[in-house]
């Protein structure tokens, strides 16, 4: 199918581009781990077994949507000032096809960010990185991963036209971490919190995750996660049309 | 008549929002009422200063932006109902450093726009080749574009451009900022396509080029069509006038104004290069004005003085200043 | 004029230049969610895990993540002059200035460091407000005066980065993996005694440790000579920071001027 081959090849290149950044490599690594490191320290006082597994594979999630959030606010600014947000929009191909693998480059280097952070967690605080149900842990990584790139999606084209984007992308980082509950139970939010994370696909996935280490059925949760998914796609989808509309009308596409 | 490119009144304005506030939206019009056509496998010239229009004109057709009134189409097909359509048979080429993926390999670049353009898989890798060729770029196509000087850029967006066999292709002002060697390897490639029966649609103040390269030229300025023709009818607009260039240093406004009383003089300007300006007098055919013009310049340094045929550039200097 | 008044005038100044680039290109849009909703996010965040991992109390995590957060600026605010420099082409006609370097790039850091002020202030107080933390009224302004010695102690390293980053051109992985560094080391989220032997250790000789302990101490209602003493240890720090960073930009600069390594353009 050519759609497919289409974000494949979109994906790979995006992926060949970001490679060649150690700014983004070494540190998309590298700040996740600072966190997970404090996280581990914080958790070896009090806490043993399941907690800590628990605490591992939620730190290990936190790095994927690190690795995006910054990134994906400003990826179509990024576009523009290369010149080439205007040959996307040129072109014939669906130009919500170009950015979805735009944002799933940013977390497949989030990919790296979770294997290194369970990893080091083995490493460093002897957390093991044994799972009760290994399959189901890498589908529901696979969930998590296409689920915030999706998420990361509907982020490149909302901020599209902020020139302060990358700020709110950063600003975003840590409470993405707290509602999706990747670490801290959604119980110890406050209860008004709750159905914003639950409308957020990574949070089943990170159900999912935790299900699948610790023991337990992930697949409805991960079944979940890709329907939420499905939404902020159809959502994000929607808004990009618009958006390129919006931008052939205001002649916005080439302005810096 | 099945015609390439068909404009009709395509008006464009932009809104510009000053400062934070918008306590004042300016509204800039910045194409007013263009039409023109292009037969298929014509080389069309739309010829004007920076700011006439010209841009904005070809991304209209190019469906990146929305006209504001009139319509156009492309191949006969509409370029805000049938955008996809249009995109899949057009071409476009802009020149300058930007539009390219730095961090990315030349080939790299062109497998994605192929992706982009729909080109098939099998057909991909024979057709880079193909146009890398084409360009000069074989043996360089895996250096990153990053380490590219300006004309391997405008020879590799030549290449993306052309990918996919548009029917139609739009160049933008492709050769700014290139070398003389390069902008003439490239008019050469750009005649060769015309023969091969792609239609062109050529943006450029450089008249020299469209002179050579162009069947057919729209003058564009303040965003308003004001001539179109061969280049043979445009230079005929100016041909009843021979053209005397002085190379002089100093000439001041007074001394201008005393050239223009001449008779038989037309027009008067001077260009200037370096420290010294080279006056460029039009006068009527037939009246020999050398003489009294150099008599205005007594006491001032006279270079070279050469008496000419009106160029396309003399055309286009009269038409804009018109406008 | 004398050198001191020169070097007061170009300290002021070079504040108030830096003061407007700073607040030239930062607007709503850019303040709220850098100033304003990351750091108390980042104390939300922390609290909230030491909730789930059951250690710790709000006020611990309140104290340690405001003042590392807001401390942080005035670690880059010298570094980032000089890549602003660079990146306008004028950091050649600065050091080809007479002008002192020292009151030259403090003055510029100035702004960082009174803007970090202020975020820790905002922090602390919307974080005590949100979380149920009360903190003594008589222990504000010992705060304040605390958080300025922290302000100063990085402010001091950031002498030392900016030296370095005359010589490197990527401060900005620099600049994350000193925030990290902090983050994990300076006792922020996790008490020195909690910390393995080495990483305490060398916390000792970093800034902010010292500062973070005696703000807490201050909250809970501490006073006396304990804090006093951190304080002092504190402010040595910055002081012994920045003494050794100003050698090592004279140092670099001289070298630049013998090898051309500068990369001043």
């Amino acid at each position: 199918m050519t759609s497919l081959r289409l974000i494949l090849v979109a994906w790979w290149l995006q992926m060949k581009m970001r490679s060649r950044s150690a700014f983004e490599g070494v540190l998309g690594v590298l700040w996740p781990l600072f966190f997970a490191t404090t996280i581990f320290l914080m958790y070896r006082q009090s806490a043993s077994g399941a907690a800590l597994i628990g605490a591992s594979v939620g730190a290990s999630a936190m790095g994927v949507w690190s690795a995006t959030s910054t990134t994906a606010s400003s990826a179509l600014q990024s576009e523009r000032r290369q010149g080439t947000l205007e040959l996307l929009v040129a072109a014939p191909a669906s130009f919500p096809m170009l950015v979805f693998p735009i944002a799933l480059s940013m977390t497949t280097v989030g990919l790296y960010s979770l294997v290194a952070t369970l990893l080091w967690g083995r490493v460093a605080f002897g957390i093991p990185i044994t799972f009760h149900d290994p399959f189901g842990f890498v589908c529901a990584v696979a969930a998590v991963v296409i689920s915030i790139a999706l998420m990361g999606f509907l982020e490149s084209v909302l901020m599209v036209r902020y020139r302060a984007a990358w700020a709110i992308g950063t600003a975003l980082e840590l409470p993405v971490w707290l509602l999706c509950g990747f670490l801290v139970p959604l119980t110890l939010l406050p209860a008004w919190v709750r159905p914003i994370s639950w409308a957020l696909p990574p949070t089943w996935g990170a159900y999912a995750l935790r299900a699948a280490a610790l023991g337990g059925s992930p697949w409805l949760d991960v079944l979940v996660c890709m329907l939420l998914g499905a939404v902020f796609a159809a959502l994000a989808t929607a808004l990009s049309h618009r958006l390129v509309d919006s931008a052939r009308t205001h002649a916005t596409l080439a302005l810096q | 008549m099945d015609y390439a490119i068909e404009a009709d009144g395509l008006v464009r304005r932009y809104r510009s929002r000053t400062g934070v506030r918008r306590t004042a939206a300016k509204e800039v019009l910045a194409v007013d009422d263009v039409s023109f056509r292009v037969e298929r496998g014509e080389l069309f010239g739309l010829l004007g200063p920076n700011g006439a229009g010209k841009t904005t004109t070809i991304k209209m057709l190019i469906t990146l932006l929305l006209p504001t009134a009139g319509r156009a189409s492309v191949l006969g097909l509409d370029v805000v109902r049938d955008a996809r359509e249009v995109r899949r048979r057009i071409g476009y080429v802009f020149g300058g450093d930007r539009g390219l993926y730095e961090r990315l390999s030349a080939l790299d670049n062109l497998r994605y726009f192929a992706e982009l353009y729909g080109v098939p898989a099998r057909e991909q890798r024979g057709r880079i080749g193909e146009l890398l060729e084409l360009v000069g770029l074989t043996g360089r196509e895996r250096e990153r574009v990053e380490s590219y000087s300006r004309g391997m850029r405008q020879r590799l967006h030549i290449a993306r451009g052309l990918l996919h066999r548009p029917e139609v292709l739009f160049l933008d002002e492709p050769s700014i900022g290139i070398d003389p060697v390069g902008a003439r390897e490239l008019r050469t490639t750009v005649a060769g396509l015309v023969e091969a029966g792609t239609t062109v649609l050529l943006t450029t103040h450089y008249m020299f080029e469209a002179d050579e390269l162009c069947n057919r030229i729209a003058v564009i300025a303040g965003g308003r069509i004001v001539a179109h023709g061969t280049p043979e009818e445009l230079k005929g607009n100016v041909v009843d006038a021979s053209v005397v260039e002085i190379e002089t240093f100093g000439a001041d406004v007074a001394v201008l104004d005393r050239a223009r009383a001449i008779p038989g003089v037309i027009s008067v300007d001077t260009q200037d290069s370096g420290q010294a300006q080279l006056l460029v007098v039009r006068a009527q055919l037939g009246v020999e004005v050398t003489r009294s013009v150099l008599d205005c310049l007594a006491g001032l340094r006279v270079g070279r003085v050469a008496i000419r045929e009106p160029t396309l550039e003399d055309a286009y200097v009269e038409l804009v200043r018109h406008a | 004029m004398s050198q001191t008044t020169s070097s007061l005038r170009i300290f002021f100044y070079g504040g108030l230049t830096s003061y407007r680039a700073l607040f030239n290109w930062i607007s709503p849009a850019i303040l709220v969610p850098t100033f304003l909703i990351e750091p108390v996010f980042q104390v939300l965040f922390f609290v909230y895990v030491g909730r789930t991992a059951g250690i710790g109390n709000a006020r611990f995590f309140l104290i340690g993540n405001a003042i590392q957060f807001a401390s942080i600026p005035c670690l880059f605010a010298i570094a980032n002059t000089i890549a602003e420099e660079r990146r306008f082409q004028t950091l050649a006609l600065l050091l080809v200035s007479p002008a002192r370097r020292l009151p030259l790039f403090l003055g510029r850091a100035l702004p960082v460091i009174v803007n970090g002020f202020c975020v820790a202030a905002f922090t602390v107080g919307v974080g005590a407000l949100l979380l149920g933390v009360s903190i003594s009224a008589g222990a504000w302004l010992p705060l304040v005066g605390v958080l300025a010695v922290a302000a100063f102690a990085c402010t001091g390293l950031g002498m030392l980065t900016a030296a370095i980053a005359l010589r490197v051109r990527e401060t900005a992985v620099l600049a994350n993996i000193v925030f990290g560094v902090l983050l994990m080391f300076c006792g922020v989220n996790v008490p020195l005694s909690e910390l393995p032997r080495w990483m305490a250790a060398s916390a000792h000789w970093l800034p902010l440790t010292h500062g973070i302990a005696a703000a807490r101490d201050l909250a809970a209602g501490h006073g006396g000579a304990h804090v006093s003493d951190l304080v002092a240890r504190e402010a040595g720090l910055g002081a012994g920071y920045l003494a050794l960073g100003t050698a090592l930009l004279y140092y670099f600069q001289y070298e630049a001027r013998r090898h051309a390594t500068l990369e001043i353009a």
